[in-house]
This record gives C-alpha cells, structure tokens and sequence, in this order.
C-alpha cells in the first residue's frame, strides 16, 4: 500500500472541459456559490460510504468552541481503485478546507481545495502515473 | 480439469451442489494460455468483472467526420490532449461552476484511453457514427416534457439543478433524476460507461447469465431456456432480457421498457438486441443494436470492447447512504424560505 498522504485526494476542483457522463447528483444543488467558506480542523473520521463519502472534521472555532464539519468526497469504489482508503486521512491529520457552504445553512461543505499544514495540496488527476489504470 | 485442487482444500467434490460445481468449474483457467475458457456445457465462459470505461465517444466527434480509426500515434495524441484538458485547474470563484469543479478528474473513471480498436465512435451504425435523427413524435414528446419543467421552474425558487446545470423540481424525489435517486446511472441499456466505477461483472450458468452492474448494483437476469418474453403489460426498469447463443456469441433481446427510462431519447417501446463475444481471454466485444421506431428515424449500432478488470466489482449501495437526496431537498426548501422572507421586505 503506498504511503496514504502523499496520494490522497481529496475534493480540490479542476475543469472538466467535457465533462463526462454524470456523477450522482450536480455539487450545485447543495452548495451555495456565494458562500465560499474556508475551514481549518481536524479529521475526526472518515466515512466511508456511497454515493459519496465524507471527511469530518472538528473546527475549532474563534470563541473557542468546536464545530463539526462533513466535507463531502467522492465514491469509495473508485477512490480504493486509485489507493485511497479509509485509512489514508487519519484521524488528527489537520487539514484547510477550502469550498462551498451548503445551501441550508447546515454544516456541510464540498472541499474545493485541501490542504495540509505542511502546504501540501491533496489531489491526484488522472494525469499521474501513480494512478491505477 | 484439477481434481487436486479440490481435495486439497478439504472440500469433497460430492458436497458442492451442481450449481457451485459449474461456477468453480467455469473458474478454473483453461489450458492454453491463448485459448478461450469454456464452461463444462461447451460456451465461452464470460464470467468475470469486465470494464467498459473508455474516453472514446457515443458518437464520433465533429473535426474527426469521415475518419473511423485512429492510427496509433493519434490514439496517444487524442488520449494526451484529452488527459490535459481534464486535469486543467480553471478557477472561476464564486460561480456554480467553481462549486460544480469540485468534483475533481481524481473522482471521474472514465478511464483514460480510447477503445482497443481505436474506433473514433462508440456507434458504427450510421457510418457517420452519428445517432439518427428522433421521430418528430418523440422529438415532440421530449419537447412537451423540457417545456413542463421549465415552466415548473419559472420564479420558482425551490428548483435545483441538475447535473448539467438546468433548474429541475426539487417537491420531492419524484422531481428528481433517476442518478440523484439511486435508481439508475444510465449505464445498463445498453452497457455504456458512466462516469466512474464503469465495472460489469458477468456469472455465468448454463440456463441463466447474471451481469451485475457496479452503478448502481442492479442485477440484470438473462434466462437461456428459451421462455418468451414477459406479457406486454409488464413493463420494468432494465426491461425484459432473454438470451440464447449463436455459435460462440451470446445474444441478448430485452423488451418491455417502462417509460422512466431513455437512452438518448429511446422510449419504451425500445428493442434492444445485445452481441457478447469473448474475442481474447482479456476482450469481451459487446455491440448492440437500438431498434425503436417511435423514437428513432433508423436502428442504430454500438460497438465497445470490454475489458478484463483488474480487481474486484464493489458493492455500490446507494440508496443507504444517499445523503445527496435529503441535502437537495433540504436546499430546496431552504431555497424556498430565503426567497419568502425576502419577498417580504
């Protein structure tokens, strides 16, 4: 298994010029886009569930109280495929979460970029020869 | 066939039933390495986890009209320049499609290589590689359909987009497409790639053929016994399969479509006639036909070799965990408050 950091994705957008045959459901219907929101915590867990998957994270917020946050993520199938486990986020791994809030207001949001406290942005294109065919 | 292997695991060939004995059997790799496995009743054995992921298109694209293959170093070309699009970063803050880009080239499979022939299209027939033209009445009909959502969601603040971007209905599940509620990824009639976990896996007996498809894990069941197909009123999702062998290709015909389901504007009165043919140990050559003449002007026809997969086909449970669903609905009506008390002030 190779090392999970450095081959973690997690939800950072690229185009899709063409965009293929579609996913679950639009990320535009359940989030809003004038509600960038930018999060710093910690993993709690990762759930690893279809459709989509999802990070939490505590969010330790400026009163000092915490929050929970679900960063929604891709299909697991595809994500075991491209050796991403439920493994690879370990808890207390903190990360900075860029993205959308979710249209109702609820604690949700989709990871336009992750990143880690050493600056590493995770993703993974198809683009790397890393990436199981 | 090797009966020591059998014995070795402990297990006596006199406990297994007949049916566990024929799908063991059809596991067991045939002799010769070239060869074609057949199963103990004389077929290609077609079992196994095949994926049709592909960046070869439905149709053929516009700047390739009049050309059918690729030569070899277009393949690399098309492929590298279709790689560097979709990994391209294209910011674009605050807009629906920043939101939508989230959805990043590392969640899609839908592969990275065109089809083993290098064909330019997915359809062979019409030779342009073009779908054929809708009848004017199902041109008609989809039209009605498009234009009764539109006005559904004309000032109508609890609509949601779909994937593509239009307002669709978000009342209830019913409003919304067959994908959001795990219900179907138009990926079965016919069998063409999705956006990921594009992975089909076929078992095999001699009176039945189960293909299991990854998205979204439905089962389709192919009796061989020659029973007709079900009466004309009974009408489902994946419609009715029956299958016989021509030689060494199975042939599957399906009727008896409901109209929730179109492929490409196809209907329910959609016949669709599907070939399997194990070419190679590694290649299973799936081409269908779509015969439907109150959809389309003409049949038309697909071909796509399938692929041996590497791994294993996983269980995609949807409905489960579908919190996509609750989340749209929840926006819709959250949506719907937001724009009631602006309304107010």
């Amino acid at each position: 298994m190779r090392t999970a950091i450095a081959v973690v994705v997690s939800c950072i957008g690229m185009l899709l010029a063409s965009a293929p045959a579609s996913a679950h459901h639009a990320f535009a219907a359940e989030f809003d886009s004038a509600k960038p929101v930018k999060l710093k915590g910690t993993v709690t867990k990762m759930e690893w569930i279809n459709p989509h998957s999802w990070i939490h994270i505590d969010v330790k917020n400026a009163d000092g109280t915490v929050t929970s946050w679900m960063i929604e993520c891709g299909s697991p199938n595809t994500l075991f495929r491209r050796g991403v486990t439920k493994d690879s986020l370990p808890a207390g791994t903190e990360v900075l979460v860029d993205g959308y809030l979710a249209k109702d207001g609820s604690n949700r949001a989709n990871g336009r970029d992750v990143t880690l406290t050493d600056g590493k942005k995770l993703f993974l294109g198809s683009s790397n020869p890393d990436a199981e065919k | 066939m090797n009966q020591r292997i059998f014995i070795s695991l402990g297990v006596p060939l006199t406990v297994l039933t007949g049916i566990a004995a024929a799908v063991v059997l059809a596991a067991l790799p045939a002799i010769g390495q070239n060869s074609v496995p057949r199963t103990a009743d004389g077929h290609p054995d077609l079992s196994g986890v095949w994926t049709n992921a592909t960046i070869t298109p439905l149709e053929r694209p516009k700047d390739l009209a009049g050309k059918e293959f690729f030569t070899e170093q277009e393949a690399i070309a098309y492929q590298k320049s279709s790689r560097e699009r979709r990994n391209k970063d294209v910011r674009e803050r605050g807009t629906i499609t920043d939101v939508a880009n989230a959805y990043n080239d590392f969640w899609w499979d839908s592969g990275t290589e065109v089809v083993k022939t290098r064909r330019t299209s997915i359809i062979v027939d019409p030779p342009d590689g073009k779908l054929p033209p809708l009848t004017p009445g199902r041109r008609d009909e989809l039209q009605t359909q498009l234009d009764a959502k539109r006005q559904r969601c004309q000032h109508n603040p609890g609509c949601e987009p779909e994937n593509g971007n239009a307002l669709a209905p978000a009342d209830g599940p019913e409003d919304r497409p067959l994908m959001e509620r795990c219900l179907s990824f138009n990926n079965v009639t016919p069998m063409l790639p999705t956006a990921y976990n594009n992975d089909y896996e076929i078992v095999q007996t001699p009176g039945a053929v189960a293909i299991d498809v990854e998205m979204v894990h439905q089962v389709r069941h192919i009796p061989l016994d020659g029973s007709p197909h079900l009466p004309a009123n009974i009408r489902t999702w994946m419609g009715d399969s029956r299958g016989h062998w021509e030689g060494d290709t199975l042939v599957i015909d399906t009727t008896n479509f409901n109209d929730q389901v179109s492929y490409r504007g196809s209907d329910k009165n959609l016949h669709m006639i599907e070939r399997l043919t194990r070419t190679d140990p590694d290649t299973l050559m799936y081409r269908f036909t779509m015969d439907d003449p109150t959809a389309f002007t003409k049949p038309w026809t697909g071909e796509l070799p399938m692929v041996k997969a590497k791994g294993l086909l996983y269980e995609y449970a949807c409905h489960e965990g579908n919190m996509g669903m609750t989340d749209i609905l929840s926006s819709a009506r959250s949506d719907e408050k937001k724009a009631e008390s602006a309304s107010k002030h």
